[in-house]
Protein backbone atom coordinates (compact mmCIF):
# COMPACT_ATOMS: atom_id res chain seq x y z
CA UNK A 1 0.00 0.00 0.00
CA UNK A 2 2.44 2.44 1.20
CA UNK A 3 4.86 1.15 -1.65
CA UNK A 4 2.20 1.90 -4.05
CA UNK A 5 1.24 5.23 -3.02
CA UNK A 6 5.39 6.04 -3.21
CA UNK A 7 5.45 5.09 -6.51
CA UNK A 8 1.96 7.41 -7.48
CA UNK A 9 3.51 10.18 -5.83
CA UNK A 10 7.29 9.81 -7.95
CA UNK A 11 5.03 9.06 -11.20
CA UNK A 12 3.66 12.50 -10.53
CA UNK A 13 7.26 14.09 -9.91
CA UNK A 14 8.30 12.19 -12.57
CA UNK A 15 5.63 13.78 -14.91
CA UNK A 16 5.74 16.93 -13.67
CA UNK A 17 9.35 17.33 -14.22
CA UNK A 18 8.85 16.36 -17.94
CA UNK A 19 6.50 18.63 -18.14
CA UNK A 20 8.96 21.18 -16.60
CA UNK A 21 11.24 19.99 -19.03
CA UNK A 22 9.51 19.99 -22.23
CA UNK A 23 8.30 23.77 -21.43
CA UNK A 24 4.71 22.55 -21.56
CA UNK A 25 3.56 24.06 -18.38
CA UNK A 26 -0.11 22.15 -16.81
CA UNK A 27 -2.64 23.26 -17.70
CA UNK A 28 -6.30 22.78 -17.08
CA UNK A 29 -9.40 22.88 -18.74
CA UNK A 30 -12.72 23.13 -16.66
CA UNK A 31 -16.60 24.40 -16.42
CA UNK A 32 -18.73 26.69 -14.78
CA UNK A 33 -20.68 25.05 -11.80
CA UNK A 34 -24.65 25.95 -12.72
CA UNK A 35 -27.57 24.11 -11.06
CA UNK A 36 -29.06 23.23 -14.67
CA UNK A 37 -25.65 21.04 -15.37
CA UNK A 38 -24.85 19.60 -12.41
CA UNK A 39 -25.65 16.25 -13.11
CA UNK A 40 -23.95 15.85 -16.18
CA UNK A 41 -20.61 17.99 -14.63
CA UNK A 42 -21.08 14.89 -11.53
CA UNK A 43 -21.24 12.02 -14.57
CA UNK A 44 -18.28 13.77 -16.18
CA UNK A 45 -15.66 14.67 -13.42
CA UNK A 46 -13.15 12.62 -14.92
CA UNK A 47 -13.08 14.64 -18.28
CA UNK A 48 -13.48 18.63 -16.16
CA UNK A 49 -10.29 19.41 -14.55
CA UNK A 50 -12.00 22.21 -12.40
CA UNK A 51 -15.21 23.75 -11.55
CA UNK A 52 -15.71 27.44 -11.31
CA UNK A 53 -18.66 28.50 -8.74
CA UNK A 54 -20.64 31.94 -9.00
CA UNK A 55 -19.91 32.79 -4.76
CA UNK A 56 -22.78 35.39 -4.77
CA UNK A 57 -24.78 32.50 -4.85
CA UNK A 58 -23.83 31.13 -2.02
CA UNK A 59 -23.26 34.37 0.02
CA UNK A 60 -26.80 33.91 1.44
CA UNK A 61 -27.76 30.19 1.07
CA UNK A 62 -29.07 27.70 3.63
CA UNK A 63 -26.03 25.91 5.67
CA UNK A 64 -27.06 22.54 4.04
CA UNK A 65 -25.91 24.12 0.47
CA UNK A 66 -22.62 25.37 1.55
CA UNK A 67 -21.89 21.53 2.66
CA UNK A 68 -22.66 20.17 -0.41
CA UNK A 69 -20.21 23.06 -1.98
CA UNK A 70 -17.73 21.80 0.19
CA UNK A 71 -18.31 18.17 -0.70
CA UNK A 72 -18.28 18.95 -3.97
CA UNK A 73 -14.60 20.66 -3.62
CA UNK A 74 -13.36 17.67 -1.80
CA UNK A 75 -14.28 15.98 -5.24
CA UNK A 76 -12.98 18.08 -7.46
CA UNK A 77 -10.30 21.57 -7.35
CA UNK A 78 -12.87 24.35 -7.48
CA UNK A 79 -12.49 28.48 -7.80
CA UNK A 80 -14.76 31.08 -6.52
CA UNK A 81 -15.75 33.61 -9.13
CA UNK A 82 -17.56 37.17 -7.10
CA UNK A 83 -20.14 38.89 -9.60
CA UNK A 84 -21.12 41.89 -7.92
CA UNK A 85 -17.86 43.26 -5.32
CA UNK A 86 -17.79 46.16 -8.06
CA UNK A 87 -14.01 45.98 -7.49
CA UNK A 88 -13.27 48.79 -9.98
CA UNK A 89 -15.60 50.81 -8.49
CA UNK A 90 -14.64 54.25 -7.40
CA UNK A 91 -16.44 53.77 -4.13
CA UNK A 92 -15.33 52.25 -1.46
CA UNK A 93 -16.80 48.11 -1.98
CA UNK A 94 -18.41 47.48 0.62
CA UNK A 95 -17.39 45.52 3.30
CA UNK A 96 -20.44 43.10 3.98
CA UNK A 97 -19.78 41.79 0.58
CA UNK A 98 -16.05 41.05 1.28
CA UNK A 99 -16.79 39.25 4.62
CA UNK A 100 -19.15 37.45 3.00
CA UNK A 101 -16.57 36.37 0.29
CA UNK A 102 -14.02 35.89 3.43
CA UNK A 103 -16.77 33.38 4.57
CA UNK A 104 -17.03 31.44 2.05
CA UNK A 105 -13.54 31.13 1.22
CA UNK A 106 -12.51 29.96 4.46
CA UNK A 107 -15.55 27.73 4.08
CA UNK A 108 -14.72 25.80 0.72
CA UNK A 109 -10.97 26.57 0.63
CA UNK A 110 -10.81 27.21 -3.01
CA UNK A 111 -7.47 27.19 -5.62
CA UNK A 112 -8.14 30.85 -6.02
CA UNK A 113 -10.77 33.54 -6.09
CA UNK A 114 -11.42 35.95 -9.22
CA UNK A 115 -13.78 39.35 -9.73
CA UNK A 116 -14.57 41.51 -12.63
CA UNK A 117 -13.11 44.65 -13.12
CA UNK A 118 -16.23 46.66 -12.95
CA UNK A 119 -18.38 48.65 -11.27
CA UNK A 120 -22.14 47.03 -10.95
CA UNK A 121 -23.55 50.26 -8.15
CA UNK A 122 -23.18 53.95 -7.68
CA UNK A 123 -25.09 56.79 -6.05
CA UNK A 124 -27.69 54.28 -4.56
CA UNK A 125 -28.35 52.64 -8.08
CA UNK A 126 -28.03 48.97 -8.59
CA UNK A 127 -27.59 48.89 -12.46
CA UNK A 128 -28.16 44.76 -12.29
CA UNK A 129 -24.40 44.15 -14.13
CA UNK A 130 -20.97 44.46 -14.85
CA UNK A 131 -20.40 48.49 -16.32
CA UNK A 132 -17.33 49.16 -17.48
CA UNK A 133 -16.13 52.83 -15.29
CA UNK A 134 -14.54 55.50 -17.52
CA UNK A 135 -10.90 54.18 -17.92
CA UNK A 136 -8.40 57.02 -16.00
CA UNK A 137 -5.45 56.81 -13.78
CA UNK A 138 -8.26 57.69 -11.04
CA UNK A 139 -10.17 54.85 -11.86
CA UNK A 140 -6.83 52.85 -11.51
CA UNK A 141 -6.16 54.16 -7.94
CA UNK A 142 -9.66 53.78 -7.03
CA UNK A 143 -9.42 49.72 -7.99
CA UNK A 144 -5.85 49.49 -6.70
CA UNK A 145 -7.49 50.66 -3.47
CA UNK A 146 -10.28 47.98 -3.48
CA UNK A 147 -8.23 44.97 -4.32
CA UNK A 148 -5.81 46.21 -1.24
CA UNK A 149 -9.16 45.73 0.59
CA UNK A 150 -10.84 42.85 -0.83
CA UNK A 151 -6.96 40.96 -0.42
CA UNK A 152 -6.92 42.30 3.55
CA UNK A 153 -10.38 40.81 3.90
CA UNK A 154 -10.84 37.77 2.11
CA UNK A 155 -6.75 36.79 2.92
CA UNK A 156 -5.91 36.32 -0.81
CA UNK A 157 -6.01 38.41 -3.96
CA UNK A 158 -8.50 37.63 -6.56
CA UNK A 159 -7.99 37.37 -10.34
CA UNK A 160 -9.13 40.26 -11.80
CA UNK A 161 -11.40 39.73 -15.29
CA UNK A 162 -11.66 42.50 -17.99
CA UNK A 163 -15.23 42.86 -19.01
CA UNK A 164 -17.41 42.81 -21.93
CA UNK A 165 -18.90 46.50 -22.82
CA UNK A 166 -21.66 47.70 -25.31
CA UNK A 167 -20.57 51.09 -24.23
CA UNK A 168 -17.24 52.22 -24.35
CA UNK A 169 -17.26 54.19 -21.26
CA UNK A 170 -17.25 57.69 -21.70
CA UNK A 171 -14.80 60.21 -20.19
CA UNK A 172 -11.83 57.60 -20.44
CA UNK A 173 -8.86 58.95 -21.19
CA UNK A 174 -7.24 55.24 -21.34
CA UNK A 175 -6.99 52.41 -24.01
CA UNK A 176 -8.29 49.64 -22.38
CA UNK A 177 -5.22 47.46 -22.10
CA UNK A 178 -3.27 50.35 -20.13
CA UNK A 179 -6.19 50.62 -17.95
CA UNK A 180 -5.85 46.75 -16.98
CA UNK A 181 -2.03 46.62 -17.01
CA UNK A 182 -2.22 49.61 -14.17
CA UNK A 183 -4.65 48.16 -12.57
CA UNK A 184 -2.22 44.84 -12.61
CA UNK A 185 1.26 46.84 -12.01
CA UNK A 186 -0.65 48.34 -8.95
CA UNK A 187 -2.28 45.87 -7.23
CA UNK A 188 0.05 42.92 -8.20
CA UNK A 189 -2.93 40.57 -9.23
CA UNK A 190 -2.82 38.03 -11.99
CA UNK A 191 -5.62 38.66 -14.77
CA UNK A 192 -8.21 35.96 -15.27
CA UNK A 193 -8.43 37.06 -19.10
CA UNK A 194 -11.94 36.46 -20.61
CA UNK A 195 -11.36 35.78 -24.44
CA UNK A 196 -14.91 36.42 -25.48
CA UNK A 197 -14.54 39.84 -23.85
CA UNK A 198 -11.66 40.97 -25.61
CA UNK A 199 -12.93 39.46 -28.90
CA UNK A 200 -16.53 41.45 -28.23
CA UNK A 201 -14.88 44.52 -27.44
CA UNK A 202 -12.62 44.68 -29.88
CA UNK A 203 -15.35 43.98 -32.95
CA UNK A 204 -17.83 46.86 -30.83
CA UNK A 205 -15.13 49.45 -30.02
CA UNK A 206 -13.11 48.98 -33.32
CA UNK A 207 -9.77 47.49 -32.35
CA UNK A 208 -7.90 44.11 -33.22
CA UNK A 209 -8.37 41.91 -30.37
CA UNK A 210 -4.96 40.32 -31.27
CA UNK A 211 -3.47 43.71 -30.67
CA UNK A 212 -5.06 44.38 -27.03
CA UNK A 213 -4.00 40.63 -26.35
CA UNK A 214 -0.18 41.56 -27.51
CA UNK A 215 -0.93 44.53 -25.08
CA UNK A 216 -1.11 42.58 -21.80
CA UNK A 217 2.36 41.24 -20.15
CA UNK A 218 1.42 37.54 -20.65
CA UNK A 219 3.11 36.59 -17.38
CA UNK A 220 0.31 38.19 -15.52
CA UNK A 221 -2.54 35.81 -17.24
CA UNK A 222 -3.21 32.97 -14.53
CA UNK A 223 -6.75 32.13 -16.18
CA UNK A 224 -8.83 32.54 -19.06
CA UNK A 225 -13.20 32.30 -19.91
CA UNK A 226 -14.02 30.86 -23.13
CA UNK A 227 -17.58 31.65 -23.58
CA UNK A 228 -20.28 32.36 -26.68
CA UNK A 229 -22.20 35.44 -27.50
CA UNK A 230 -24.69 36.56 -30.37
CA UNK A 231 -24.73 39.63 -32.52
CA UNK A 232 -27.53 41.99 -31.96
CA UNK A 233 -28.73 45.02 -34.12
CA UNK A 234 -28.23 48.73 -33.05
CA UNK A 235 -30.63 50.96 -34.04
CA UNK A 236 -28.24 52.10 -36.83
CA UNK A 237 -28.40 48.60 -38.65
CA UNK A 238 -24.90 47.98 -37.29
CA UNK A 239 -24.08 45.22 -35.40
CA UNK A 240 -22.61 44.56 -31.58
CA UNK A 241 -21.36 41.51 -30.25
CA UNK A 242 -23.15 40.79 -26.91
CA UNK A 243 -21.25 38.38 -24.59
CA UNK A 244 -24.23 36.63 -23.52
CA UNK A 245 -22.74 33.04 -22.56
CA UNK A 246 -25.79 31.17 -24.31
CA UNK A 247 -24.26 29.69 -27.12
CA UNK A 248 -21.25 27.99 -28.25
CA UNK A 249 -17.46 29.57 -28.44
CA UNK A 250 -16.86 30.38 -31.38
CA UNK A 251 -13.56 29.93 -33.86
CA UNK A 252 -12.05 33.23 -32.89
CA UNK A 253 -12.24 32.53 -28.81
CA UNK A 254 -10.18 29.06 -29.51
CA UNK A 255 -7.90 31.07 -31.69
CA UNK A 256 -7.15 33.39 -29.27
CA UNK A 257 -6.61 30.61 -26.33
CA UNK A 258 -3.86 29.23 -28.84
CA UNK A 259 -2.41 32.63 -28.99
CA UNK A 260 -2.16 32.84 -24.91
CA UNK A 261 -0.97 29.18 -24.79
CA UNK A 262 2.39 30.49 -27.01
CA UNK A 263 2.60 33.28 -24.81
CA UNK A 264 2.27 33.23 -21.39
CA UNK A 265 4.89 31.48 -19.30
CA UNK A 266 3.03 29.86 -16.77
CA UNK A 267 0.69 27.37 -16.08
CA UNK A 268 -2.78 27.80 -17.53
CA UNK A 269 -6.74 27.66 -15.77
CA UNK A 270 -9.76 27.72 -19.01
CA UNK A 271 -12.97 27.90 -17.39
CA UNK A 272 -15.82 27.52 -20.35
CA UNK A 273 -18.56 29.43 -19.52
CA UNK A 274 -22.53 28.64 -19.96
CA UNK A 275 -25.16 30.55 -18.92
CA UNK A 276 -28.25 29.29 -20.63
CA UNK A 277 -29.88 27.61 -23.61
CA UNK A 278 -27.93 24.47 -22.42
CA UNK A 279 -26.64 22.25 -25.13
CA UNK A 280 -26.21 18.97 -24.37
CA UNK A 281 -23.36 17.96 -21.85
CA UNK A 282 -21.49 15.63 -24.96
CA UNK A 283 -21.27 19.59 -26.08
CA UNK A 284 -20.06 21.31 -23.69
CA UNK A 285 -17.19 18.21 -23.31
CA UNK A 286 -16.61 18.69 -27.21
CA UNK A 287 -15.85 22.45 -26.09
CA UNK A 288 -13.56 21.38 -23.48
CA UNK A 289 -11.67 19.17 -25.81
CA UNK A 290 -11.50 21.61 -28.21
CA UNK A 291 -9.92 24.21 -25.63
CA UNK A 292 -7.34 21.57 -24.61
CA UNK A 293 -6.40 21.01 -28.07
CA UNK A 294 -6.14 24.86 -28.73
CA UNK A 295 -3.47 25.23 -25.35
CA UNK A 296 -1.40 22.13 -26.84
CA UNK A 297 -1.41 23.53 -30.14
CA UNK A 298 -0.13 27.02 -28.87
CA UNK A 299 2.32 25.51 -26.13
CA UNK A 300 3.45 23.47 -29.21
CA UNK A 301 4.74 27.20 -30.49
CA UNK A 302 6.44 27.89 -27.73
CA UNK A 303 10.50 27.83 -27.71
CA UNK A 304 11.31 25.44 -25.47
CA UNK A 305 13.17 26.86 -22.76
CA UNK A 306 16.48 24.58 -23.53
CA UNK A 307 16.72 26.30 -27.02
CA UNK A 308 15.88 29.94 -25.43
CA UNK A 309 18.67 29.45 -23.01
CA UNK A 310 21.05 28.25 -25.70
CA UNK B 1 -11.76 57.92 -3.93
CA UNK B 2 -12.50 61.42 -5.72
CA UNK B 3 -15.92 62.44 -5.03
CA UNK B 4 -15.77 63.33 -8.70
CA UNK B 5 -15.55 60.10 -10.61
CA UNK B 6 -18.23 58.98 -7.61
CA UNK B 7 -20.38 61.57 -9.03
CA UNK B 8 -19.57 60.63 -12.50
CA UNK B 9 -20.68 56.69 -11.66
CA UNK B 10 -23.41 57.83 -10.39
CA UNK B 11 -24.74 59.53 -13.43
CA UNK B 12 -23.65 57.07 -15.48
CA UNK B 13 -25.86 54.44 -13.19
CA UNK B 14 -28.87 56.41 -13.56
CA UNK B 15 -28.59 57.26 -17.47
CA UNK B 16 -28.03 52.78 -17.62
CA UNK B 17 -31.23 52.04 -15.47
CA UNK B 18 -33.61 54.66 -16.46
CA UNK B 19 -34.75 55.53 -19.63
CA UNK B 20 -36.66 59.12 -18.80
CA UNK B 21 -33.18 60.08 -17.37
CA UNK B 22 -31.82 58.82 -20.90
CA UNK B 23 -34.19 60.85 -22.85
CA UNK B 24 -33.43 64.50 -20.88
CA UNK B 25 -29.81 63.33 -21.01
CA UNK B 26 -29.99 62.95 -24.99
CA UNK B 27 -31.94 65.99 -25.27
CA UNK B 28 -29.56 68.50 -23.58
CA UNK B 29 -26.58 66.53 -22.35
CA UNK B 30 -24.15 69.69 -21.36
CA UNK B 31 -27.71 71.18 -19.04
CA UNK B 32 -28.35 67.57 -17.92
CA UNK B 33 -24.55 67.36 -16.70
CA UNK B 34 -24.27 69.98 -15.55
CA UNK B 35 -27.03 69.63 -13.20
CA UNK B 36 -25.20 66.16 -11.60
CA UNK B 37 -22.61 68.74 -10.67
CA UNK B 38 -19.78 67.24 -13.35
CA UNK B 39 -16.92 69.22 -14.10
CA UNK B 40 -16.54 70.66 -17.38
CA UNK B 41 -14.16 68.00 -18.92
CA UNK B 42 -16.80 65.55 -18.30
CA UNK B 43 -19.81 67.46 -19.43
CA UNK B 44 -17.78 67.80 -22.66
CA UNK B 45 -17.08 64.32 -22.43
CA UNK B 46 -20.16 62.96 -22.13
CA UNK B 47 -21.45 65.33 -24.98
CA UNK B 48 -19.74 63.29 -27.12
CA UNK B 49 -20.77 59.91 -25.52
CA UNK B 50 -21.52 57.17 -27.90
CA UNK B 51 -25.51 57.16 -27.79
CA UNK B 52 -26.13 53.67 -29.72
CA UNK B 53 -23.96 52.15 -26.91
CA UNK B 54 -25.43 53.61 -24.44
CA UNK B 55 -28.92 52.40 -25.69
CA UNK B 56 -27.57 48.58 -25.97
CA UNK B 57 -26.00 48.76 -22.76
CA UNK B 58 -29.24 50.32 -21.34
CA UNK B 59 -31.23 47.34 -22.43
CA UNK B 60 -28.92 44.42 -21.52
CA UNK B 61 -28.85 45.88 -18.17
CA UNK B 62 -32.56 46.26 -17.94
CA UNK B 63 -32.83 42.00 -19.48
CA UNK B 64 -30.54 41.36 -16.56
CA UNK B 65 -32.04 42.51 -13.72
CA UNK B 66 -35.34 41.42 -14.72
CA UNK B 67 -33.85 37.71 -14.65
CA UNK B 68 -32.57 38.73 -11.08
CA UNK B 69 -36.04 39.57 -10.16
CA UNK B 70 -37.84 37.73 -7.04
CA UNK B 71 -39.75 34.29 -8.15
CA UNK B 72 -42.75 33.49 -7.41
CA UNK B 73 -43.32 31.51 -4.68
CA UNK B 74 -44.46 28.43 -7.17
CA UNK B 75 -41.03 29.29 -9.03
CA UNK B 76 -38.76 29.51 -5.51
CA UNK B 77 -40.65 26.28 -4.57
CA UNK B 78 -39.28 24.56 -7.91
CA UNK B 79 -36.41 26.24 -7.97
CA UNK B 80 -35.33 24.62 -4.23
CA UNK B 81 -36.72 21.26 -4.58
CA UNK B 82 -34.44 21.57 -8.03
CA UNK B 83 -31.24 22.13 -6.53
CA UNK B 84 -32.22 19.91 -3.73
CA UNK B 85 -32.26 17.20 -6.33
CA UNK B 86 -28.63 18.43 -7.96
CA UNK B 87 -26.94 18.74 -4.38
CA UNK B 88 -28.04 15.03 -3.57
CA UNK B 89 -25.57 13.71 -6.45
CA UNK B 90 -22.85 15.53 -4.36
Amino acid sequence: MVAEAVEAVAAEAVADAEAKAMNTPLDRVGLGWRPDLAVGILEHLDRIDLLEVIADDFFSAPRQQVRALKTLAAQIPVVLHGVSLGLASSAPVETKRLDQMARLMDQVRPEFWSEHLAFVRAGGIEIGHLAAPPRSPASIDAAAANLYRAQATVGAKPLVENIATLIDPPASTLSESAWINGILSSSNCGLLLDLHNVLANGLNHGYDPLEFFRQIPPERIAAMHIAGGKFISAPDGTQRLLDDHFHDVPDPVFELLEETAARAPGPLTVILERDGDYPSMDSLLAQIAQARSALATGRARRVPLVEAVA
Amino acid sequence: MSSSANQLEAFLARLYVDAAARASFKSNPRVEAEKAGLSDEQCAALENLDWIGLEMAARSFAKKRQLKRPLTWFATLKARLSRLRFFCFV
